[in-house]
Parts: structure tokens; sequence; C-alpha cells
């Protein structure tokens, strides 16, 4: 019962989405699948964090790409040459437009 | 003296190349304006002497990361002739960036491109003139590991900075401000200077993953090889560390025992029995470290820890810790030093904390040999192994308590993002050289501290004049009854007490210790034991042993890598009091239940 409860949470991306700064409403890269991938739009969080999560690859209006996800831990993703792993409280940071 | 300053993001080879130019003749220094220690070496280039220093792993030079901020403070504070920028070249785009910042600091940086083989095999071809002439600054590809390119490189490096001299610091300052126009020139120029295949694939990468990341069979493998990695080193040390303390004792048989009739009594005890014996128990563990740091060199270079990371981080993330500090935890089965010194790859200061105070509970193989020599001589062959499995349970509980309890002070806002790099093979001669540094490393730092303790403990069992070494009347028997009224309510008596004193040092002393205080061994010394303690005492003693501290050496370590006394304070105050609490709540029960 727990464990569904918990993966209930997790799967569906709008209730892990963990932000008291600014609620997204728009698709965000949590919400994506193995294998699909998205453009990403901008990161919703404050001026360091995303500093940093821009300066390791998560630039504005490159393309990501979910290369797998673990189911309650982190996602694998990649964006051009740069491989990333990133939990998914963090990828629900990301909006992206989706174009499978 | 040139200086050269060598920076780049994480996983560029960084640290291959400052070794490839440097050998192993670096040392750890500190700098003005920088509160870590940095790796720094000296070289001479053409007829130049030159002072070549490794910055951290950044990703943004302008970020607000602690490794951010160090490399900002001593490019502030520490006037530099050349800086060498390392980009991995089969991620220009990525990497171009922060090399263009450090461009416009006017610092006269040197564009390194490194793995430049790994582009070739991938198809990637990099016009090096045009990108060149488009960031206004030379730029040279080699591949640090392999060495391809590495003298023409170097030749460079000499060329420039024969000439060039260091800019302004007040000037230096001034420039260092935010840029973001930076990115869109250096998209617009990778564009132009760099084709690649439209897909970069990871081939071999991605088909190794496929197996080490494996949803179901993941987890299964990490923990194999961790096991295995335990086993070799356990395998492989043992031996050599029988052989350290066979040299050691030949040494003391053939050169110290004849000096017993020239030197006063009290002397050649203090000088043999105290500090020859002490260091040399000390000493006996160094090759297991060495191998230790060997192995996990093989590990992390190769790119499994990030793999392990991502394995575990669901576990760890619920106890406010991640991915990487699950790995530490485990190394710290081994041996709580150097997991400490492993956490550095954080980067946030509370995480790291964190993850530092949960470290010191990992039942290490030092405190291990203790707890095997009690249990066998307390407990049936039966029961031995489960008291052994309940203290791994103990070591399990009171790490993961103390990062729920700590969870909300130590609170990091970090976002858990992390490089996946390539797998690579391992080149021997990197990892030899990095174990180098670390074992220096530790070896400069914990000799003064245990010399000290060793020193301490002996004097504390011989002193006052006239007393029993180790006996009634020394100071240690005075600390023991004054520790008594702690002490008796979790079972131990004022003669153990004093055992608690030298495991402070170092828990490989704790058994020499009984020895040279009861003139008893083997199997006299089990007997003596099984009259001083009953099984509810022993158990609770070893649960003590377990949580109390781990040794000094681990203090000082904890102390050199948060830099902080408040800290180091902190977590021995914690595990004292856990310590204690854990025991009197185990003896009490015990004791009302009838046992």
């Amino acid at each position: 019962m727990l464990m569904q409860a918990i993966m209930r949470t997790i799967l569906n991306c709008k209730s892990s989405v963990d932000m008291k700064e600014q609620p997204i409403d728009q698709l965000n890269l949590s919400c994506l699948r193995k294998g699909q991938t998205g453009m990403i739009l901008g990161i919703h969080a404050p001026d360091g964090t995303r500093q940093r999560m821009q300066s390791m690859g998560l630039r504005t209006g490159h393309e990501a790409e979910v290369i797998r996800c673990s189911r309650l831990g982190p996602m694998h993703i990649r964006i051009g040459s740069v491989h990333l792993i990133m939990r998914r409280r963090d990828a629900a940071r990301v909006s992206i437009s989706s174009h499978q | 003296m040139k200086r050269l300053a060598i920076v780049g993001m994480p996983n560029t080879g960084k640290s291959t190349f400052f070794n490839r130019l440097t050998g192993s003749s670096s040392r750890v220094g500190n700098w003005p304006g920088v509160t870590v220690e940095l790796l720094s070496a000296r070289v001479v280039l053409g007829s130049e002497g030159v002072e070549v220093v490794d910055l951290p792993g950044i990703y943004d030079l302008h970020g607000f990361s602690d490794d951010e901020q160090i490399v900002r403070d001593f490019l502030e504070n520490n006037p530099v002739d050349l800086i060498g920028v390392i980009v991995n070249a089969t991620q220009l785009e990525h990497q171009l960036p922060m090399a263009l910042q450090f461009c416009k600091l006017g610092l006269h940086p040197i564009i390194l491109i490194n793995m430049i083989d790994e582009a070739d095999k991938l198809g990637m071809r990099i016009d090096v003139d045009a990108l060149a002439e488009g960031i206004k600054c030379p730029v040279r590809t080699l591949s640090a590991r392999h060495g391809t390119g590495f003298i023409e490189a170097r030749d460079a490096i000499t060329d420039i900075i024969s000439t060039s001299s260091p800019v302004p610091l007040r000037e230096l300052r001034q420039n260092l401000h935010a840029d973001d126009e930076l990115v869109k020139y250096s998209e617009s120029l990778t564009s132009r200077c760099v084709s690649a295949p439209s897909r970069v694939v990871r081939e071999m990468t991605e088909r190794i993953d496929r197996f080490l990341l494996h949803p179901v069979l993941g987890l299964p493998l990490f923990f194999l090889t961790m096991f295995l990695v335990f086993q070799a080193v356990y395998t492989l040390g043992a031996p050599l560390q029988d052989l350290v303390a066979f040299l050691l004792d030949a040494f003391r048989g053939w050169a110290l025992e004849p000096l017993a009739t020239r030197l006063p009594a009290g002397l050649y005890g203090f000088l043999v029995d105290g500090l020859y014996d002490g260091v040399g128990t000390v000493a006996s563990f160094v090759p297991v470290i060495i191998l230790f740091f060997f192995f996990m060199a093989v590990v992390e270079d190769s790119g499994y820890l990030a793999r392990a990371a991502f394995l575990t981080d669901s576990l760890m993330a619920r106890m406010g810790l991640d991915g990487r500090g699950f790995v530490m935890l485990l190394m710290g089965f081994g041996c709580n030093v150097p997991a400490l010194m492993g956490t550095r790859v954080m980067r946030s200061r509370s995480l790291r904390l964190l993850s530092m105070l949960v470290i010191p509970f990992s039942l290490c193989s030092a405190r291990l040999q203790v707890f095997i020599f009690i249990t066998t001589a307390l407990f049936s062959p039966r029961e031995a192994p489960l008291v052994l499995f309940f203290l791994y349970m103990a070591s399990f509980a009171s790490a993961f308590l103390t990062a729920v309890v700590f969870g909300k002070r130590y609170r990091s806002d970090e976002p858990f993002v992390m490089e996946l790099p390539p797998y690579r093979p391992p080149v021997l001669k990197q990892v030899l050289l990095r174990g180098w540094h670390e074992i220096h490393h530790f070896l400069r730092r914990a000799s003064t501290f245990i010399i000290t303790g060793v020193v301490l403990v002996w004097l504390l069992t011989h002193y006052p004049e006239g007393s029993t070494p180790g006996g009634a009347g020394t100071y240690a028997s005075m600390v023991g009854q004054w520790l008594a009224p702690v002490l008796n309510p979790i079972g131990i008596s004022p003669d153990m007490s004093i055992i608690l004193l030298f495991g402070f040092v170092a828990k490989e002393i704790v058994i020499g210790a009984l020895v040279a205080m009861t003139g008893l061994d083997g199997g006299a010394l089990a007997g003596y034991l099984a009259t001083q303690m009953d099984t509810v005492q022993a158990i609770s003693f070893m649960l003590f042993v377990l949580l109390y501290t781990p040794c000094l050496s681990t203090l000082a370590t904890q102390l050199s890598e948060s830099r902080s006394w408040k800290f180091t304070a902190y977590s021995l105050g914690w595990s004292l009091a856990l310590a204690w609490a854990a025991s009197f709540t185990f003896y009490q029960t015990a004791r009302l239940l009838g046992y």
C-alpha cells in the first residue's frame, strides 16, 4: 500500500513538483519517458541553482533526451554530448516543449 | 618565478594533464585568499621556473558553489602569468562558454582541447585555427592520457609564459562579473568550427550501462563489485600488513632492544615500548590504506562511481544524503579516513558535513579486529557470528539515525545533478600517482596526531613514578576511577575503561594494550577477559567501542576536511552521547530482563 502511494506520487509528475517559488503548469522534463525528447524552455529555480544547472548543460533552446529512468531514483538525461543524472525533483524544475 | 594555473570543468582530464606536466613532485599548500589547500608543483619550462597550480574543476566561473568561489578567490588574490583552460574535445559546445569567460578576463589563457583521441573516434572534426581566431587566444589539441600532442602543448605554454606577465589584480577584479553574451557567441563559434555527427553515440559506454545500470541487476552487480574490491584489499593487504609488522618487529629486536642496556629504563620504555610500538601499530595499516586508495582510484577513474550514485540515490534521498554519500559510507567499512576525504566530490557544504557526520559510524576494519577478539573470547562459536551481525546492524542503524536527526540542520537545497562520464579504462601511471598523493597527504597529517596520542597514552599509563605500569595508581587508573560514575551504568569496569583511552587513539592498539597491561596473551588473555565481564557487559562494551569515536586519525581528518573545530567537536560529542545512550539502553534493559 505504502509502496503504491509512493509510486503514484512519483509517477504523477504534477504532484511530484516540489516548488515553492513558482508553480509549473507546463510540461517539464520529469514527465518524459525513456526515449522521449523535449526542447528546454527554462529552469524554474532560485538564481544560484538555475545558474548551476545551466552551466552543467541544461541550456535554454537545447534538446534533452531521456536515456533511462530508474523507478524511484534519478533520471539519465542527454543534452547534446553531455550525459547527466538528476533527481526527478530537479528535472521537474526544467520546463520543456514536447515534440516526440 | 612565473605562475601557471590549470582550470577546467570536472571530467576534462585536468588532473591527468597536471600530473603529466609536473610528475610526482607536487605538493598541497595554502594560498592567499583561499581557504582550502591546492595542489601545486614547480617545473622548469624552457629557461623559466614555473609554478603550476591545479585549481578545482568547476562548471562556471561565475557560479555559486564552493569550488567556483575558490577559483575566483585564487584568481583575485594571486597573480597568474598564464591560465591553461582544459576543455573536453567531445563536449566543446558545452565547455567553450567557460573558456570564453577566462578569455574575457584578459588572463592570456591557452585553450587545451583534451581527449582529442575520443573526439576522433566519435567522428568529430575541430577546425583549430578558426577556433583560435574566433576566441582570440592560442588553442592546442592533445590527449593527456596517452600523451598525443602533449609535447606541442607544453612547448606552446613555454613560449607564451616566457613573455607574458600577470594582469593587474585590480583590473581582474573589475572583469569578474557576469556575461551572458558569451554563451550565444560560443554557440555560433562551435557551429562554425566543429563538425560532428548529428547524434554522438557512446556505443561502448551505452552497452556497458545496459548491464551496470540495469533496473533489476544494477544494484546486485554494484554490491558484488564493492564486495570484490573489499576482498581484494584485505586478501592482498593482510599479508602486507603482517610483513610490515614483521619488519618493524625485526628492526626492534635487531637495533632497538640492544639500546635497553645503554638508555635509562624510563627513556627506553618511552621511546621503544611507547613511541615505536604505538606508531608501528598504526604504520602497519598503511599497506591496506594504500591498496584501498589504489582500488578506489581505479573504480573512480573508470567512471563507475557516478553509476553507483545513480543506483543508490533514491535510498539516500530519504535521509537527506545523496548517492555519493552512500558510496562513501560503504568505503567507511574499510577505513573511515579515506571515506571522509572522498566527500570532497560534494559541492554543497551542508551535504558534505552531514556525510562526514555519518561516516564515522561505519564499522571499520580496525574495530572489526577488536570485536572478533572479544566475541571469540566470550561467546560460543554459534553465538559469535550473531553478535557480529548485531554490531553491523547497530552500525547501519546509527548512521541512518544520525542522518535523519541532523538532516534538518544540514539541509541542502543543492540540486542532485551529476555528470555521467563515459567509461574509460584506468591508466596505471595516473592511478599510482593519485594513490601516492593521497597517501602522502594522509601520512603528513596523521603522523603528528598519532605520535601525540601515543605519547599521551603512554605517559598516562606509566606515571606518576613508582606506579605499576598500566595498573593501579597511574594517571590512567585515576581517570578510570573518575570515569566510573559515567561508565558503571553501562557495565564497563574502571579497569576496562583505561582500554577506552587506548581505543580513542586507534582501535588497532586496543588488543595490544590489553596485552601490555595484563602481561597475558592468546588464550590466557581471553580467560582474563571472561573474568572481567559477562556477555551482557561485553556486548555493551562493544557497542560503546563501535560508536564512541573511530580513532584520532578520523577526528584529525574530520578537522582538516571540515576546517572547523566546532564541527569536529560537535561530531565527537554526538557520537559519545549516542554511544552512551545505546549502551545504557542495552545494558539496563538486558539486566531488567534478568540476563
